[in-house]
């Protein structure tokens, strides 16, 4: 390519163009998007310990994706808002933080119930301003209050999960009960001739 | 800020924390100092969603919060630390440097601590204490206090540190922060881990006892015991006091490093061990932002060498002497009390690596000849072009050349020299010159930008075989589960066929072009590490 294209000479310095001759022919196509490269890279560092600090990385974004601080967004909205919702298993995130670390207008009390679902997230965006000044005003009786309660909703919640099994408030049924049939299917089955439909 | 160290700051938030933090730390990142309703109105996610967020890149150092700048009661304000998010792409070096330190114990003390931010130590020796249980035999369990005498050490060598206590986090006007034992100034600035008295000091911890290994057959006596551990909270005395991971002491560690090597690569090993003791010496005694060591006399070099290499005093003298005419200049002679006084320069060392880097990356880049007349200028300062020709011994047509491209590449600029006021062409001196902190600069954001296409490159890889990759784990899901269930071979190998042998290649195409990404992205970092030391060391105020 006679300088064509970014990170090429300046026009005049093309040492081919002497003085007198016309403008080099125009560009008739796009400049190649991996232009070729005059001079070959150099090999990848191979060893044991380029090995080891890729495993170690690979290891680390992977237990990062399962940390209460991979935050995804809202679940996908059903067609239908279904009973079971409320009893699908939420994350801890009253373990996120310690809230005396940060500022008080970030303590939510959403939090403390893990309570992700949709609708609590359309409704605060609603009221959002008058939810900030109360959290502002009521910033001091949660100080006190916060510190206990991450330890009350983890007793709870560890009953919960040890409960969630046979007892569970409010409902008679065990939680496979609200299993929606997602999952079926993903083990196998001890008899692979039949047909999963 | 550049726009290429924002890129790359989005795109390691959202491989670490998702696609929410990304937005919410990109618009920090962008937008500067901001408080909360105004990150809300410009993402337009949910109050809650981005109050988590802000949680998160609090917890992880990444964003820092200050009260309000326009009075007492005006809402809190959060900044985003862009070179705070890109030592996200250091942190297997620091795990390795961990271990190869402090053994198993110390790497997993790390790990932790960089997977959750900060914790106390209470919390980090019983989850490491737990790890490492579940990776030994059969009956036996790790002790609580091992663990904490490694977190000890790390802490004693400055490896960790303690978080500041949150200055105005908790309290809701500035007035009350007037007398508060907290000690949080009231300048703008938020103060350094340093600047705290209590800063290296290990709390009382009441910490006995020994992990216990959770079974997994006996679920039903785990989900008790579980149950009776939260249900009384143990408190170890040590509430409230978070350890944070001390990049600039690893930094440091790394920048000893690479003098050793580079001393080992030009020199020979004796010579590179004299350099170790010396910096082993000095790490104490010196500041991280020391332009030397403090000077060493000959003899306590002599008596501080490891006991393996015991060369007379004679031989170390001349080892010494040949240290300090080398033109890399790593060791100077400072005095002549005690045998000799000698220091280490560090920030000379760096510019001189700093040097090399550039002049590698040249000669990769446009060959070797190029690379002699970049080298050339480095020495030379300033040449007119006839001159370039002559110190290189590249021919005139040649040369103008590579002078040319590297010009259009910004690696060389331009200075002119008028000799009559209005600048005829036809007389005014036109002199190439390179500027080592300029291009240094300029290749940094190269890197930055480098580092940026790999992730995207293997994100891309990543998503085009995304269904393979999907189909692939749930047949790994279920041979683990038919393992564990005992079933035939027969049944496995049925299983395994469920992948055909073009996918199976696939697979492995895709698994190591995804390894040399990332392997890649490790390399680029060694050299971002160098080249931000670089700058970081001449630009400080030299007093």
């Amino acid at each position: 390519m006679a300088g064509r294209g970014r990170g090429r000479r300046p026009f005049g310095t093309d040492s081919s163009i002497s003085r007198g001759e016309g403008l080099p022919p125009g560009l008739q196509q796009p400049t190649p998007v991996f232009p070729v490269m005059e001079q070959k890279p150099l090999p990848l560092a191979g060893g044991e310990e380029a090995e080891y600090l890729l495993a170690l990385k690979q290891d680390f974004r992977g237990v990062m994706k399962n940390l209460p601080f991979f935050i995804k967004p809202a679940a996908a909205q059903r067609d239908v808002q279904r009973y079971s919702d409320k009893y699908h298993s939420s994350e801890q995130t009253n373990s996120l933080t310690d809230w005396n670390l940060e500022p008080s207008c970030l303590h939510v009390s959403g939090f403390q119930t893990g309570d992700d679902s949709p609708e609590s997230c359309r409704s605060t965006s609603g009221g959002e301003s008058e939810k900030k000044e109360e959290h502002e005003q009521s910033s001091e009786e949660e100080e006190g209050g916060v510190k206990k309660k991450p330890e009350e909703e983890e007793g709870a919640e560890a009953e919960e999960e040890y409960d969630e099994e046979e007892l569970e408030e409010e409902t008679d049924y065990i939680m496979s009960y609200f299993d929606n049939g997602e999952e079926f299917g993903g083990d196998s089955d001890d008899n692979m001739d039949e047909a999963i439909y | 800020m550049t726009a290429q160290e924002v890129r790359l700051c989005g795109l390691l938030l959202q491989e670490h924390f998702g696609e929410v933090v990304e937005k919410v730390g990109r618009n920090l990142l962008k937008s500067g100092t901001q408080n909360l309703r105004a990150i809300v109105h410009e993402t337009g996610l949910s109050v809650d969603l981005v109050k988590k967020s802000l949680c998160v890149l609090v917890q992880h150092g990444a964003c820092s919060f200050i009260q309000g700048r326009k009075g007492p009661g005006s809402p809190t304000e959060y900044k985003a630390h862009c070179d705070r998010v890109l030592r996200i792409l250091r942190y297997p070096r620091y795990i390795y440097t961990a271990k190869t330190l402090y053994g198993d114990t110390g790497e997993l003390i790390i790990e932790e601590l960089l997977q959750r931010g900060h914790m106390t130590m209470s919390n980090t020796v019983k989850t490491v204490a737990d790890r490492l249980t579940q990776s030994m035999d059969e009956g036996s369990s790790m002790d609580y206090g091992e663990v904490s005498a490694t977190f000890s050490k790390l802490v004693e060598t400055h490896f960790l540190q303690r978080c500041p206590p949150a200055a105005g986090a908790g309290t809701t006007g500035s007035s009350q922060t007037a007398n508060s034992t907290s000690a949080a100034p009231a300048s703008s600035t938020a103060p350094t881990p340093e600047s705290f008295p209590d800063c290296y000091r290990v709390p009382q911890v009441t910490l006995i006892g020994r992990s216990k290994r959770s079974l997994a057959s006996e679920e039903g006596e785990d989900q008790r015991n579980a149950k009776k551990a939260k249900m009384d909270p143990e408190t170890h005395g040590d509430e409230g006091i978070y350890w944070q991971v001390n990049f600039e002491r690893f930094h440091q560690h790394f920048r000893d490093q690479t003098i050793i090597s580079a001393v080992a690569n030009k020199l020979d090993q004796t010579s590179s061990e004299i350099v170790r003791t010396m910096l082993r010496m000095s790490e104490v005694t010196t500041s991280s932002t020391a332009p030397c060591t403090k000077p060493l006399s000959a003899n306590e070099i002599f008596r501080s060498l490891p006991a393996t290499y015991n060369i007379p005093r004679h031989i170390l003298d001349q080892y010494l002497t040949l240290l300090v005419d080398d033109p890399m200049e790593f060791v100077g002679k400072a005095g002549e009390s005690g045998g000799g006084m000698y220091i280490v320069n560090l920030n000379q060392a760096l510019a001189n690596l700093a040097r090399a880097t550039l002049e590698s990356i040249v000669q990769e880049r446009f060959g070797s000849r190029s690379a002699r007349i970049f080298r050339l200028l480095l020495r030379k300062r300033h040449l007119e072009q006839k001159q370039v020709e002559d110190f290189a011994m590249i021919p005139a047509k040649e040369a103008k050349d590579m002078l040319y491209t590297l010009l259009s590449q910004n690696l060389v600029q331009l200075q002119e020299i008028p000799k009559t006021p209005d600048f005829a062409p036809s007389r005014t001196f036109y002199l190439y010159t390179v500027n080592q902190l300029p291009t240094a600069r300029l290749l940094l954001q190269n890197c930055y930008k480098t580092v940026a296409n790999l992730m995207e490159r293997r994100l891309f890889e990543a998503k085009e075989s995304k269904r393979l990759l999907e189909k692939s784990q749930r047949i790994e899901a279920i041979l683990a589960s038919l393992q564990a269930s005992g079933a035939e071979p027969e049944q496995l190998t049925e299983v395994e066929e469920m992948i055909t042998a073009p996918e199976k290649q696939q697979l492995d195409s895709l698994r190591l072009h995804v390894n040399k990404l990332d392997s890649a992205e490790n390399q680029v970092d060694e050299t971002i590490f160098l080249l931000e030391s670089y700058i970081s060391s001449s630009t400080k105020p030299t007093s």
